[in-house]
Parts: structure tokens; C-alpha cells; sequence
């Protein structure tokens, strides 16, 4: 009866929705004048940021990474603090099955190459697509394949929240010198450089190293904590 | 022919909504834990495909000015809706992170996964 | 000057990150750092406050785009208004936790006290943004700060309490998603004050579905009528003082964001009947529901969304008097709340279960408290000489004004309930024998000071509202100034 009643107001639902957007259109300009022109040639002419994308990410609208970067330290706050037990009760790593000798040296070879992908896809964030968070999160799965290959890998929570917390402030950091040089939050304080260069878009690049760390920092404490819960 | 055609444009706002349904779906009838943050996450990637899906442009080309092509601004998808999606990405996987730390919690607590049979408090 | 709107966010941030590496190496930074950040602050949203009555609206500008195109700050009378309200109690809150926590371990205290201080700023963040995706952030952040918070006690049943939150905040983000996407697939634009401006472009029927959308989003936080199962249970299992925010900030920052959508965004001026008859209808479902409630903090958690109701009423009378009153009734609503909270964990302290019967004699036993929660009591129910009366004056007068006899009768009525409610737990605290197995905790020093604090507010208020009236009567000026609203956004020269 009650998946009746919700599967009829889903029905009603999905069929609004796809009224809706059928009207909206599918590929096409759908308003006359919006930000996204003049996001285009900001992030050409004043940024000289050639990934649009990432500049509209870490300055246009770098107030909302901001936020994002924190709803993730939170996220790993909260994960911290609902599933805090007191040091002696942190159990073994939760293991299903040993891993073979194949998949151990298999990991041990992946591994750097793992952690050098992600670091290049974040370090060309402005040039290429990636950036700062698709790199962070290949870091953090390199480390969950080390996690989950070797039970006795561990990463030091210490040197995790050191990361975490001075990347955390270097990207606030960036932002406060434009703040007092130009009067204005995350304003850039750099050079611009070229277009297509590795050192061009001033801060937006650093910004995107420190989100980065970060972010690998932080995912890859979440899945150690999780990873270490007893059952 | 053209008509289907015509109906074939929509097929991945379809393919979004439906989604974004089942994900709902889920997350309203299902009795286990897991499924219930399974169904919100899928209702999450709908909503997620359905925000990337506005800022395409037919025949468009990813906003990146590579060498050579610097003057297509004309033709470049618009940018906004895939910033927007990669913040609500990320906000996204942190409510599924706690979600999944509290559904531990509770597992410990009761011992068991199905909903109905932990209503301590009044759903 | 002190500083700009942005330092309200970026300094906690700051603070937030730093945090963990100050707990390594000195314990107890974890429990001032907080402190010292609420308190910086506080000062500065009183600065703004002083400084906009001279230059009128703040507006502050992110990474040097202007408007349309960054993200802005907006610190208005009425913003400013929320923003000092929220921290001033978070700062409270704080006080009062600062030893509350002082029996468990350092760690969990590191993510208590960051916890709140995040949840404070994302309020902070909500009211001041100028940005309809980034208030959809910071709501984020306020939702992720809430479901920790909420689960912080690991013996109660919090962790259901926190994922039935949890629950609901995802399918809410979800449909502020669709809403905010419509919106900007028709304006191209994600600026509050241009959304508003390019309104009319939109055709009607996206306009209700995305407005349909946003409701449904921002009601949960905003305890609206059928959207607030939730709220109930999380105020029960989570700790004491952190009921005292939820009803204090995190509704409010939710009001505020209702408020916005519907008033600046979508120029519903004028009687809006859509808010009127859900706030009348949450009033009356949630005022009789408190009255068969037998734990005291769940009649609190009933009560509190009661109020927000009438709030939303307030705001639907739409004219000049009905938002005076509505911000009054906020302004009363977060103090009086914050000390019933406060107050209350302390009279059931012990007990599980926490029963109303639980507060039994207590008046003996905790004289200061009981003292405390009787004025609270009395003031929300809308006694003379509290505060509490002004705030149901004015709403009973701005329905006179529009000829709303009906809406007069039924907050009247509504009131009595109320009344029987708080009259039937201070009578509790003063004539009836304690019970034996009830022990008593007396309140520390700071928890005092807290209460206290709040109480004399209260008493202030209640014979000299002219010291805030000012304040409310610009932010009510501001709120009804939309055109002036959107033109100081966007042509601001920066």
C-alpha cells in the first residue's frame, strides 16, 4: 500500500520533471544573456586560466570551494567524532581474504604511479581537465589499494591532519594576501603569465595544489577510519 | 523518423529523471540501511547528471582554451553547471561518508540492519 | 571598523583548520580557540551593525568580480539583524558547553567545539551570502555540522536521530538542486539579487515548480509543517546545550532563507496566504502535540517549531507590522529557547529517559535554574514584563491591522495551550514532592553565567524594548526594500 502511494506520487513527479525539462530544452542556448560569456572571457583575457572550469572553480566562485573544502573536513570531523572510541578499542584492520603475492607486488608497483598521476592531474588543473579534487581523490585510491592489499599499512593520523590542516591554510592564506593587497577575498595577487603555461593563472594553480592535499589528506583519513572499524 | 530522432535528444534528461527516481524510490521503500544511502546516493548522480546535462550545446566543445583553438568561445558548453556539479560532487560523497559512519553506529547498536526493527524513536 | 562581512567566514575557517594542530600540542586550544573566534565575531557583526546605520548596506565583493559574476556579502539591517543574533547565542552555547565537556576526552571535545563553531558560521554564511548555490553550501555545511553534533552522545539513540535528519537533508539538497538548476537554465544566472531583477522572464509555470522545489528544500531546516519529523527526536538526543542552536540558529538561518527566497526572489509581496496557512497549520499541529509530550525536551523541540510557525504567519501578514513582529518574535524565540534549553537539561539532568515528572520539586534543590526556567517559561508564553509579550503583541497587532480576525482568535486560542503546557511543568518544579531516585546536578559556574545572561536579556527587553526596536523597525525597512535591495547590488563599484 505504502510503496503503491509512493511509487504513484514518483510517477507524478517524473512526469512533471521531464515536462519541465523538455520544455527547458535539450542543447541548445536557453537565456539571452547569463554570467557564463563573461566567465569565458574573464578566465581567457584577465585570468589566463585556458580551463574555464577551474577558474570559475578556485575564483569566480572560489567562495563556494571554500565551502566545499570544508563540508569535507567536516564530513571526516564528524565521521571522527561518530565513530570515536577510545585508543585502545581501535580495531584490527577488517580483512575478507589475504591478499596473494601477485596483487601485493602489483600494489607496491602501482602505487607511485598512482600518486604521480594524481599529482599532475592536479597540478595542470588550470590547463588541462582535473584539478585539484580529481586529483586529490586519485591520490586517496592509491592509498586505499595500499590499505587493502597490506593488513598491516598504516598512515599516521598525525601526519594526515598536519596535511589536511596546512593546505587548509595555505588555500586561506592565498586568499587573505589578495584580501589585503586588493582589498578583496581570493582576488589574485600573482602574475597571470600566459595562456597555456604551466605558471599562468597566478594563485589559481597554488589554490589547487593545497585543495589537492587536501583532499587526499581528508579521503584518505575517511577510508582509515572506516576502514578500521571491528565488527 | 525525424520525430524519434526528436525524442532521442531528450534521452539523457530521461535517463537522468529515471535516475533520480529509482534513487528515490529506494530510499523511501527499501528496509535495509545500506540500500536507503545506496538509493540516496543513486538519487544524488541523477540530480548530478541532470545539472551537467542543462550546459550542453550541440556540437559544442569543452571550455578549455587549448593551443590553437583560442578563439572558440562561441562554441564552448557552458562551464557553470560543471563547476556547480563538481562542488555538489563533493558535498555529496561527505553526506554519504557520514551517512555510512552512522549506519555503522547503528549496526553496532542493534545489531542489525533492517529499519524496522530499530525504531527506538518514532518514524 | 573591525573588518568586512567575508572575515565572518574566513576566520573560523581559518580557525577550524588550525585547530587540530593546536590540540597536539596544547590541549585546552581546542576548547578556547572557539571561544575567541565566536567572540571576534560577535564584535564585528556589533561594529557592522553600528557602522551600516551610517552608510546603510554593506556589500563585499569575493576575488574582485562584481556581482552578477562573483559570489558577494551582503550585511544589511536585516541581515545583519540574523547574523548577530545567531553568533551572540553561539557564543552562549559555547559558554555554557565550555565545561559541560570537561569529563570526556580531548578528542571528542576537538570535534564538539569545531562542530559548533562550523555550524554557526554556516548560519552566518546563509544569511550573508548573496549567492543562491552558495547558500546552498552553506547549508550543506550546517546540515554536516548538525548530523555530527546530533550523534555526539554514543549511548542514546542519536545515531537514529542523525541519520533520520540525515535522511531528510538529502533529499532536501537534492530538490534545492533541481530548483536552483531550473533557475538558472531560464536566467543564466545564480545571484540573488540579478535572479530577482530577471524574474519576470521566467514563464509561470517554472517559476511555482522551482519556488515548490525551493520550499520543500529549505522547510526541512526550516521546521516547516509536514517537513519537520525530524526535528523532534534530534533535539532529544542531542546534547543539551546543542537544542538551544538548533532552535536558535539553524532555524533561524532557515527562516531567513525562506524569507529571502520568497520575498526577494520570487516578489510574493503583500498577504502571502501560502505562508500564513502553513504556519497556522505547524502553530496548531505542533502546539498540541507539545501538550501530550511527556518528555520535557520533546515538549521544548514541539514548542520550538510551534513558534517558528508563528514566525512564518508573521511573515505572511507581509505588511511592515507583521515583519516587525515576526523579527521580534525571532529575536524572542532564539533568547527565551536558548535559556529553556540551557535550564532544562539541567533540571532532568540525570535521568535517561528524561520525563517531565523528572523535574519534580526541583525549585529546592536548584533554586537558580528553576527560577530560570519559570521566567523563560513565562516569557514565551507571553507574560508582562517578559520580552516574550512584545513579541505576541506585536503579531496581534499587525493581524488587527489587516483585518485578520480570524488569525487573531486562532494565535489566542493557540496560546492558551501553551500556556497550559509550560504552567503545567513550573508547577511541577514548586509543588510537587521530588522523587527519590532523582538526583540532582547543580549547574557549573559557566553554564551559570550562560543562563543568567540570557535571563537578564529577557527582563531588559521586557521593560525597555526600545533598545531593540530600533534595530528590528531598519531591519523590517530593509527586508521590504526589494528594489533597493537589487540596485545596491548591482551596480555596485568595486
Amino acid at each position: 500500500m505504502k510503496k503503491a502511494i509512493i511509487l504513484i506520487s514518483l510517477t507524478i513527479l517524473g512526469v512533471y520533471l521531464i515536462d519541465i525539462f523538455t520544455g527547458i530544452g535539450f542543447g541548445t542556448q536557453h537565456f539571452a544573456s547569463g554570467v557564463k560569456d563573461a566567465y569565458l572571457i574573464g578566465s581567457k583575457e584577465t585570468l589566463r586560466v585556458s580551463n574555464v572550469v577551474t577558474s570559475i572553480v578556485v575564483n569566480f566562485r572560489g567562495f563556494d570551494t571554500l565551502g566545499e573544502v570544508t563540508v569535507l573536513f567536516l564530513a571526516s570531523m564528524a565521521l571522527g567524532g561518530i565513530l570515536y572510541k577510545k585508543r585502545h578499542d581501535v580495531g584490527e584492520r577488517s580483512v575478507l581474504f589475504p591478499s596473494t603475492r601477485i596483487v601485493m607486488s602489483g600494489a607496491k608497483l602501482l602505487f607511485p604511479s598512482i600518486v604521480l598521476l594524481g599529482a599532475y592531474v592536479f597540478i595542470h588543473g588550470h590547463l588541462s581537465p582535473g584539478g585539484g579534487f580529481q586529483g586529490g581523490t586519485i591520490i586517496a585510491t592509491g592509498f586505499l589499494l595500499m590499505l587493502i592489499t597490506y593488513r598491516n599499512y598504516s598512515v599516521s593520523h598525525n601526519r594526515l591532519s598536519w596535511v589536511e590542516s596546512l593546505a587548509g591554510v595555505l588555500f586561506i592564506s592565498l586568499g587573505l594576501a589578495g584580501y589585503f593587497v586588493h582589498d578583496s577575498f581570493l582576488a589574485n595577487v600573482f602574475p597571470e603569465g600566459k595562456l597555456n603555461d604551466l605558471f599562468s593563472g597566478g594563485v589559481i594553480g597554488i589554490i589547487y595544489v593545497a585543495v589537492g592535499f587536501k583532499v587526499a589528506a581528508e579521503l584518505t583519513g575517511i577510508i582509515y577510519t572506516i576502514l578500521h572499524e571491528k565488527d | 523518423m525525424e520525430k524519434y530522432l526528436e525524442i532521442l535528444n531528450y534521452a539523457i534528461y530521461g535517463a537522468a529523471i529515471l535516475l533520480l527516481l529509482i534513487g528515490l524510490y529506494g530510499a523511501l521503500t527499501k528496509k535495509s540501511l545500506i540500500k536507503i544511502v545506496l538509493g540516496l546516493s543513486i538519487m544524488d548522480s541523477g540530480v548530478h547528471l541532470l545539472m551537467i546535462s542543462i550546459g550542453y550545446l550541440k556540437n559544442g566543445t569543452a571550455p578549455i582554451f587549448s593551443p590553437g583553438h583560442e578563439n572558440e568561445l562561441a562554441k564552448m558548453v557552458d562551464p557553470v553547471p560543471q563547476a556547480l556539479v563538481l562542488t555538489a560532487i563533493v558535498i555529496g560523497f561527505g553526506v554519504t561518508a557520514v551517512a555510512l559512519a552512522l549506519v555503522i553506529r547503528l549496526y553496532k547498536h542493534h545489531n542489525t540492519l533492517r529499519i524496522d526493527e530499530i525504531k527506538n524513536l518514532k518514524w | 571598523m573591525v573588518g568586512t562581512p567575508v572575515l565572518f567566514i574566513v576566520i573560523p575557517l581559518l580557525a577550524a583548520f588550525i585547530i587540530p594542530l593546536t590540540g597536539m600540542v596544547w590541549k585546552n586550544s581546542v576548547r578556547i580557540i572557539p571561544g575567541i573566534v565566536l567572540s571576534y565575531m560577535l564584535i564585528l557583526s556589533i561594529s557592522l551593525l553600528w557602522h551600516i546605520t551610517e552608510t546603510g548596506t554593506v556589500i563585499e565583493v569575493i576575488a574582485g568580480w562584481k556581482p552578477p559574476i562573483g559570489i558577494n556579502l551582503v550585511f544589511s539591517p536585516f541581515s545583519g539583524f540574523f547574523a548577530t543574533l545567531m553568533i551572540f547565542l553561539g557564543l552562549l552555547v559555547w559558554v555554557y558547553s565550555y565545561k559541560f565537556k570537561r569529563n570526556i576526552d580531548s578528542e571528542p571535545a576537538l570535534k564538539y567545539f569545531i562542530l559548533l563553531m562550523l555550524l554557526v558560521t554556516g548560519s552566518v554564511g546563509i544569511v550573508l551570502t548573496g549567492d543562491i548555490f552558495n547558500m546552498f553550501v552553506f547549508i550543506e555545511i550546517v546540515g554536516i555540522s548538525g548530523y555530527g553534533l546530533t550523534s555526539f552522545y554514543t549511548r542514546r539513540d542519536s545515531a537514529e536521530a542523525a541519520f533520520k535528519y540525515l535522511f531528510m537533508g538529502s533529499i532536501a539538497s537534492t530538490f534545492l538542486l533541481l530548483a536552483i538548476m531550473i533557475v538558472y537554465s531560464q536566467l543564466g544566472t545564480l545571484n540573488i539579487a540579478e535572479i530577482a531583477d530577471k524574474m519576470p522572464m521566467m514563464s509561470n509555470k517554472l517559476k511555482v515548480i522551482s519556488l515548490i522545489f525551493f520550499m520543500l528544500a529549505i522547510g526541512v531546516e526550516a521546521e516547516m509543517f509536514p517537513l519537520n519529523g525530524w526535528a523532534p527526536d534530534v533535539y532529544t538526543q542531542a546534547p543539551g546545550p546543542i537544542g538551544a542552536a538548533f532552535a536558535g540558529i539553524v532555524a533561524k538561518a532557515a527562516t531567513y532563507a525562506t524569507i529571502r527566497v520568497m520575498f526577494t526572489m520570487y516578489d510574493l509581496s503583500g498577504a502571502m496566504d501560502f505562508l500564513i496557512v502553513m504556519g497556522i497549520l505547524t502553530f496548531i499541529v505542533a502546539e498540541t502535540t507539545a501538550l501530550r509530550q511527556d518528555r520535557l525536551k520533546r515538549m521544548l523541540a514541539y514548542s520550538s517549531i510551534g513558534q517558528m510557525g508563528l514566525v512564518m504567519v508573521a511573515f505572511g501578514i507581509g505588511t511592515k507590522e507583521g515583519i516587525f513582529a515576526a523579527l521580534f518574535l525571532i529575536f524572542n524565540h532564539a533568547i527565551i529557547k536558548g535559556l529553556l534549553f540551557f535550564s532544562g537539561s539541567y533540571l532532568v539532568y540525570t535521568k535517561k529517559e528524561k520525563h517531565i515528572s523528572d523535574v519534580n520539586g526541583m525549585g529546592k534543590y536548584l533554586p537558580i535554574t528553576s527560577v530560570l526556567f519559570t521566567i523563560g517559561a513565562f516569557a514565551i508564553i507571553g507574560l508582562p514584563p517578559f520580552s516574550g509579550f512584545w513579541g505576541k503583541l506585536a503579531i496581534l497587532t499587525a493581524a488587527a491591522d489587516s483585518k485578520m480576525v480570524a488569525l487573531i482568535a486562532i494565535i489566542l486560542s493557540v496560546s492558551v495551550l501553551e500556556a497550559v503546557y509550560y504552567l503545567r511543568v513550573v508547577n511541577r518544579i514548586y509543588f510537587f514532592p521530588k522523587k527519590e531516585s532523582m538526583e540532582t546536578q547543580k549547574p557549573t559556574i559557566n553554564a551559570l553565567i550562560a543562563m543568567i545572561s540570557l535571563g537578564i536579556i529577557i527582563l531588559v527587553i521586557g521593560f525597555y524594548p526600545d533598545l531593540i526596536t530600533g534595530f528590528i523597525d531598519r531591519a523590517a525597512a530593509d527586508l521590504m526594500d526589494k528594489t533597493g535591495y537589487i540596485k545596491d547590488i548591482l551596480t555596485i563599484n568595486n
